[in-house]
């Protein structure tokens, strides 16, 4: 069985119109990110966070009521799939008599005949928070570093320039992703937790992946086609590549499907960041970073012109 | 073709090796299994039975994170403000509980240290740190630098505190970290009770002296103890292996005779130690008498050595009771029947003491002895039994010290002002050198002249760091412990005594506990769902690549046992983002033969041989294979710097993958195809 042998798709030439897809996607992203702002898990902003599990059914209105009463007024309350299962946060953290306790307390004075079981409780105080939000951030930009100058080292800079800035683009659009479906579909529980952060370095370091075997095709097709148009050239190294690139794609992509779908709660946000990455990985490996180095060196030989310079250096 | 040998004997040497670390799991996994299946007393016997075998599969086994087993994740920071207010003069100062308060707020949100921010509210309002802290005499810096020095040495404390409290609470395998020079970082699996958590962490330490019960005194409880066994049913255990059937009778007698020799011996050695260490004024050290002390218990050791095993039956005698004559000539079996107490807690005749020697499996055994109401009766009120902090090794067993010390403290860890492990110049030997108040020290006096010669112990929240023998009447308050074995253990012994004079206060700064059922819960789904993308993806790649595929499939099996095999001798811990690691890093490996096969393909189609044409496609695809595995292993390794918990795992997971994923697809895969040909068999594509 084949699938897509012998393409000859002219996917550089539409890359202006995907410049505009990107974007667009992008503005409307930070737009959510704006008026919704990016969902925080306590991971990131500290409070504490319970998991509940009623042996009866529940009702929302019930538990918030019996959270009213013992204090927690506003207290955020998310159902996580059934109407037994509850997630209970607040941003407090308490001393002494710690807030879990209070929470156990207010369920137990106010909600009788309904038995419940503590299945997780995460307290994180406000500076470890705030770490936590200070090593993610390291970890994403020193993990882009890293990748800027190895693949530098491997290509020639504008290369790694692509890639990296099309990784910005895929962090972007998922971030962007994540934001738009935690407003349109609350019970997913996507947020900004260690978990989310581990979805993101793995999406950029798949993404990367996808960008350099493209890349990896160019460099060798650029010494076999020394006279071709550089654009020709990438083009045939991406339809050279589509094979691969699909079909390893969709198995991860579908390895990240069955995750999600039975992987529990646990894996589930992971799962959903990482199967965002993997589409943006894949769209942006051909659409942002191969792109920008064709119009770079569009750029380059324009310029070589001008000067009267036209031979481009190929390596 | 010799290469081929070469990569099949490194293959097949790797996957013994895999298959040899995650044996103990699966071992693990089958006695637990087994153990399920038996009920109360047929499981007991079951595990005294097989106790060697359960304890090696329990060491290597990979462990599960606190996310798959339920458990407690505490953080502590040391409460730098608190420790300020406890190590001033005048701690209960409006001013400064005034100042303190207000730095309590500003800490929060900065991170500038405590006490450059303190320095700075207390020049706003004229004050010096001096004025809290040192003498109107002292200089401003050096009471700054011995702050810092206290804030910095509190982490240590606070280490060792936590460390024996938990060891106390008697979690399976707990973890104890430091990270940041700041931070413990306390994982108990299997916990489920924050609040008890919680006050164990946080509680002040308790350091106390206590002098111990003299030797003829502490083997009369002991005796008395051994009675009440004797007359009633006796422990569980101790009856298990009383009703033992013959058979399995001689294979733990030989265990336990060969134990107590291997008791003795050490147990000697560690009298030698325990002997010389000694309580003694500064600069007044005797040091013939040690000298004559050491030789004269070495010689008795030597001739221990040939002493019959029934030793420690002797010396239940020498206290003066009958049973002596009776004892002499008993079987390690009947003397197990008749001394239970004394066949758990092994005595030492030579050593002129009355320490019990326990194994380490036997401490719980008898800890519950010690508990029972009738076994209470018979302790006077006054005594009390305590733990060694350490242990000590005789053969292959790590051996606990039970003292029997009385009840009330001479003293308390608070008259302690200061305690520095040296070495002492002259005899090149580890020290430790205490001083006390005035206050302390005229206790000290009395309590060091009534005990000359007798054994004063060293007691932190409950367990024995040492019992150093008093030589002579300490009257300036300082006084130098010698005889410790190692500068590990007197450095340890010097924080110990610190942890008695200054507090530690912790603040739990991040704590998750995880309900056990979650934990299953996410196992399950976890596994099964990686599981079935596996399964999903295999049968994939034989569909499509056909033979190609399933050799890919073997090779995506065998990176499966590297990594996992790689996991456990690592002895790294699985979590559930590890497990997504794992499947992720499957899908590399599915990446690398895709990109593989389809440049086979590529070459295929320009109609070279098939041989060329793998060669070829091997060659081509593997600058694209370094250059994307380095790249993810980049990420892997940043990961791992800046996660925490569960991150790590799955960063780990995820670079043992890579790395696995490197030697499958371009050593293992190759020579299967290699071998193939080889045999003139047509190999298929897709």
């Amino acid at each position: 069985m084949r699938l897509f042998e012998n393409t000859n798709i002219d996917f550089l030439g539409k890359r202006r119109k995907f410049y505009v897809v990107s974007l667009a996607v992008i503005v409307v992203g930070i737009l959510a990110l704006f008026f919704k702002g990016i969902p925080l898990g306590i991971d990131f902003q500290g409070g504490t966070e319970m998991q509940i599990t009623f042996q009866d059914k529940m009702e929302v209105s019930d538990l918030r009521n019996a959270m009213d009463k013992s204090g927690f007024v506003g207290m955020e309350i998310k159902s996580m799939g059934s109407d037994k299962d509850y997630l209970l946060r607040t941003p407090l953290q308490g001393e002494g008599q710690t807030v879990a306790e209070k929470i156990q307390k207010g369920i137990k004075d106010n909600i009788s005949n309904n038995n419940f079981e503590v299945k997780r409780v995460d307290k994180v105080g406000p500076k470890i928070g705030a770490e936590l939000r200070k090593n993610a951030i390291y970890a994403v930009i020193f993990s882009l570093l890293g990748i800027l100058v190895y693949l530098s080292l491997r290509f020639q800079f504008v290369y790694a320039l692509g890639a990296v800035i099309g990784l910005f683009h895929d962090v972007l659009i998922t971030i962007s992703a994540v934001a738009i479906f935690d407003a349109t579909f609350p019970m997913l529980q996507l947020e900004f937790n260690q978990q989310m952060l581990a979805a993101f370095l793995t999406l950029i370091g798949f993404s990367v992946n996808d960008t350099v075997i493209i890349f990896d095709r160019i460099r060798e097709n650029i010494k076999l086609f020394k006279n071709e148009d550089i654009e020709k050239v990438m083009n045939k190294s991406v339809n050279a590549t589509l094979s691969r690139t699909i079909i390893t794609s969709g198995t991860v992509f579908l390895t990240v499907l069955v995750l999600f779908v039975f992987g529990g709660e646990v894996l589930r946000a992971f799962a959903f960041t990482f199967g965002i990455g993997i589409i943006t990985g894949t769209y942006s490996s051909v659409f942002v970073s191969s792109s920008i180095v064709v119009d770079w060196k569009h750029h380059v030989i324009d310029k070589n012109k001008a000067k009267g310079r036209p031979k481009l250096s190929t390596n | 073709m010799k290469k081929n040998l070469f990569r099949i004997i490194l293959t097949v040497l790797f996957i013994i090796a895999a298959v040899m670390y995650i044996y103990p799991t699966y071992n693990d996994y089958q006695i637990n299994k087994q153990l399920a299946g038996l009920k109360g007393p047929d499981s007991l016997d079951f595990v005294t039975k097989n106790a060697e075998k359960i304890r090696k599969a329990r060491d290597g086994r990979i462990k599960l994170g606190l996310d798959l087993k339920g458990g407690m994740y505490v953080v502590l920071d040391v409460d730098v403000i608190k420790l300020l207010q406890d190590v001033s003069k005048k701690k209960d100062d409006p001013t400064l509980t005034q100042i303190l308060n207000d730095l309590k707020v500003v800490a929060e949100t900065t991170d500038q240290p405590i006490l450059d921010l303190l320095k700075a509210k207390l020049r706003e309002r004229g004050l010096t740190l001096k004025s809290y802290y040192g003498e109107v005499r002292d200089d401003e810096a050096a009471v700054e630098k011995k702050l810092s020095t206290e804030i910095d040495n509190s982490i240590e404390r606070a280490v060792e505190i936590v460390r024996n409290r938990v060891d106390q609470y008697g979690v399976a395998e707990p973890q104890i970290q430091k990270i940041g020079g700041k931070r413990i970082i306390v994982e108990l699996p299997g916990v489920s009770n924050p609040e008890e958590v919680r006050k164990l962490l946080q509680g002040t330490a308790m350091l106390t002296f206590h002098i111990l019960k003299d030797p003829e005194g502490a083997v009369k409880i002991m005796q008395a103890i051994n009675s009440v066994l004797v007359g009633k049913e006796v422990t569980d255990s101790a009856k298990k292996q009383a009703d033992l059937k013959p058979d399995s009778l001689k294979k733990n007698e030989s265990l336990v005779s060969k134990d107590t020799t291997a008791i003795k011996e050490s147990a000697g050695k560690n009298e030698t130690k325990k002997d010389t260490t000694k309580t003694g004024k500064k600069d007044a050290v005797k040091k013939d008498a040690v000298k004559k002390d050491t030789s004269k218990t070495k010689k008795e050791t030597g001739k221990k050595d040939t002493a019959k095993k029934n030793d420690t039956s002797k010396i239940t005698g020498d206290t003066g009771t009958s049973i002596e004559d009776s004892t002499k000539n008993l079987s390690e079996e009947e003397f197990k029947i008749k001394f239970p107490f004394f066949y758990l807690v092994r005595l030492n005749e030579q050593s002129g003491t009355a320490d019990g020697y326990v194994r380490e499996q036997d401490k719980e055994i008898v800890d519950n002895i010690l508990k029972r109401e009738d076994v209470k009766a018979v302790i006077p009120s006054d005594v009390m039994f305590a733990w060694s902090q350490r242990t000590f090794e005789a053969g292959n067993e790590k051996i606990y010290s039970l003292y029997c010390l009385k009840k009330d403290a001479e003293l308390t860890g608070k008259v302690i002002e200061d305690a520095n492990s040296n070495i002492d110049p002259t005899s090149n030997t580890p020290i430790v050198t205490m001083s006390m108040s005035s206050e302390g020290s005229a206790d000290w006096a009395r309590i060091t002249g009534a005990n000359i010669n007798k054994r004063c112990a060293i007691v932190l929240d409950g367990v024995v760091y040492s019992a150093p023998v008093i030589r002579t009447k300490i009257t300036g308050g300082n006084s130098q412990i010698e005889g410790m074995g190692s500068v590990q253990e007197a450095k340890l012994l010097e924080i110990v005594l610190k942890a008695g004079a200054l507090p530690a206060p912790l603040k739990i700064a991040e704590e998750r506990s995880i309900g056990p059922s979650l934990g299953e819960d996410s196992i399950r789904k976890g596994l099964t769902s990686s599981g079935m993308a596996l399964l999903l993806v295999a049968l994939f790649m034989i569909v499509y690549y056909k033979f190609g595929g399933t050799v890919a499939d073997i090779a995506l099996i065998i990176n499966v046992l590297f990594v996992v095999g790689i996991m456990a001798s690592f002895k790294a811990t699985l979590t559930l983002p590890g497990i997504a690691g794992l499947v992720l890093t499957l899908g590399m490996a599915v990446d690398t033969n895709v990109l593989i096969f389809e440049r086979i393909r590529e070459e295929l189609k320009s109609g070279k041989p098939l041989r060329t044409c793998i060669d070829l496609g091997y060659k081509k695809a593997f600058s694209a294979i370094i250059d994307s595995h380095v790249t993810s292993i980049i990420t892997g390794i940043i990961l791992y710097q800046f996660g925490t918990g569960p991150i790590q795992g799955f960063a780990l997971t995820l670079l043992f993958g890579l790395g696995a994923n490197l030697f499958t697809a371009i050593v293992i895969t190759h020579f299967i195809f290699d071998m193939m040909l080889e045999k003139g068999k047509e190999i298929s594509y897709g």
